[in-house]
């Protein structure tokens, strides 16, 4: 028999959910309290022991188990055959590459953005069509929920104590979605990320809020995605980080008239995501560490005559605009891959999205693992 | 009555983790700055350090700063740090 675990008796449900509030066990918003039973289907509907460790975030020594995981996914009210997707995130989260510590704590308030591909989108209803980013299901509410819950229960991540967002944005109480693969012109994003389209994954993302990209007045490829790549190459986000982009149906059958494929698309985006360099200093989106940053020196000048320079340059270079610099195209990442497309959103309407990444520097990876069936 | 379980990780740490022995005295004692790769972060020990230099006249100070303040600091700069210093202080300084 195991040991018993740790817990709060209380009189009735309503008391539950007070106390959860008592002991800042809530994003905010009222949990569903975690009974034993509760826990156990949870636990029961997924692969992993209790014990078995879905995350350790290593900065702070912190080892997300199943049992943690299952009872903060509950609390966030998922359904036990949700957690499969739950444990997956939480792994791809997990991976040392993600560095979950600074997009978990940073001032930049990043969401954890989850894409779902795969069979589990439909047997499980995570929504890929209309309103795929708001309120009305279950499995999009809750999923993103949870693994906020293990944010604030398990990392300690509390708004304004070790999470020090300066603003954050409503993405972070849940951000997840379905690919609308059925609406797509090309291989479903877990495809173009090496798994077979039978299986289902997960893609994990630490994103900045979302910019709206509306068109409804061309079908040709250049002017349509020469929206995405202004949006892109705003000012306010621009950096070598990453970029998603959810791209709405209408908008993805005008890029499947045209033929264009996945890698043609990422290409044309990355090639016109740009600003002067002379622009960037105008707005002040240059800092002077910047020039003595061999990475950030890397990405402002690889697309320069003369390539990088091979050492840091005079830090006062940051305020000083020359000539040379209003022919200087510093784009948005540091290359194609650093893209990803994706299809999502209702048949009717013009709106695609842009994600950027959190931090002004190189961000983290995208992430995906296979969701256990 | 109904239970409810702890989502926390507060047992789980409270059986693992333990504080280092505190230095008694500061007085001529090495001590470690780590700063956590934010860019005033060596700024905010330094000045630290003066203070301690003044007050409670530490000896050596060492310094280790990470690149990357998503990451935890290195084992190897961990033990050089655990070894040399009778005090650790870190900082973030963003």
């Amino acid at each position: 028999m195991r040991a018993e675990r740790d817990g709060v008796d209380v009189d009735d449900p309503w008391a539950a959910i007070e106390v959860c509030y008592e002991r800042g066990w809530t994003d905010g918003l009222p949990v569903v309290p975690p009974t034993e039973a509760l826990v156990e289907h949870t636990l029961a509907a997924g692969p992993w022991t209790p014990d078995h460790v879905l995350l350790f975030e290593p900065v702070r020594s912190r080892a997300v188990t199943a049992e943690k995981a299952a009872i903060n996914a509950v609390m966030a009210g998922c359904r036990p055959e949700y957690f499969p997707v739950v444990g997956a995130a939480l792994t791809a989260l997990g991976d040392p590459a993600f560095e979950l510590h600074g997009p978990a704590t940073s001032t930049g308030g990043a969401a954890l953005m989850v894409i779902v591909n795969g069979p589990a989108r439909l047997h499980l209803g995570v929504n890929g069509t209309a309103n795929l980013f708001g309120p009305g299901f279950r499995a999009n509410a809750t999923i993103g929920r949870a693994l906020r819950l293990v944010l604030l229960n398990c990392l300690d991540c509390r708004p304004g104590v070790l999470d020090k967002s300066t603003q954050g944005w409503p993405g972070k109480y849940s951000l997840c979605f379905a690919e609308n693969e059925e609406a797509s012109p090309w291989e479903p994003l877990s495809v173009a990320r090496g798994f077979r389209a039978d299986q289902s994954t997960v893609t994990v993302y630490a994103a900045e809020s979302g910019h709206n990209v509306l068109s409804h007045g061309t079908r040709s490829p250049e002017r349509l995605l020469a929206l995405f790549a202004d949006a892109m190459a705003g000012l306010g986000s621009l950096s070598p980080g990453r970029s998603v982009i959810v791209v709405a149906p209408e908008h993805a059958k005008h890029l499947r008239h045209a033929g264009w494929d996945r890698a043609r698309t990422q290409a044309w985006l990355y090639e016109h995501a740009w600003r002067s360099l002379a622009d960037l200093k105008r707005a002040g989106k240059v800092e002077p560490a910047f020039f003595t940053n061999p990475k950030l020196l890397e990405w402002i000048y690889r697309d320069a005559d003369g390539g990088t320079p091979s050492g840091p340059l005079d830090p006062d270079l940051a305020e000083r605009v020359t000539a040379a610099d209003e022919v200087v195209r510093v784009h948005r990442g540091l290359g194609p891959e650093d893209i990803l497309l994706c299809v999502g959103g209702g048949e009717a309407g013009g709106h695609s999205a842009f994600f950027p990444s959190w931090s002004r520097g190189r961000s983290v990876p995208f992430v995906t693992r296979e969701v256990p069936s | 009555m109904i239970r409810i379980l702890d989502p926390t990780l507060r047992t789980a740490l409270s059986s693992t983790a333990s504080r280092a022995p505190r230095a008694r005295h500061l007085a001529g004692a090495t001590i470690g700055l780590l700063a956590n790769g934010k860019s005033n972060g060596i700024m905010l020990l330094d000045r630290i350090a003066d203070v301690l230099r003044e007050r409670h006249g530490v000896g050596e100070v060492v310094r280790v700063a990470k690149t990357n303040a998503s990451v935890p600091v290195s084992d190897e700069d961990a033990e050089m740090l655990a070894k040399r210093c009778a005090a650790v202080i870190t900082a973030i300084g963003d």
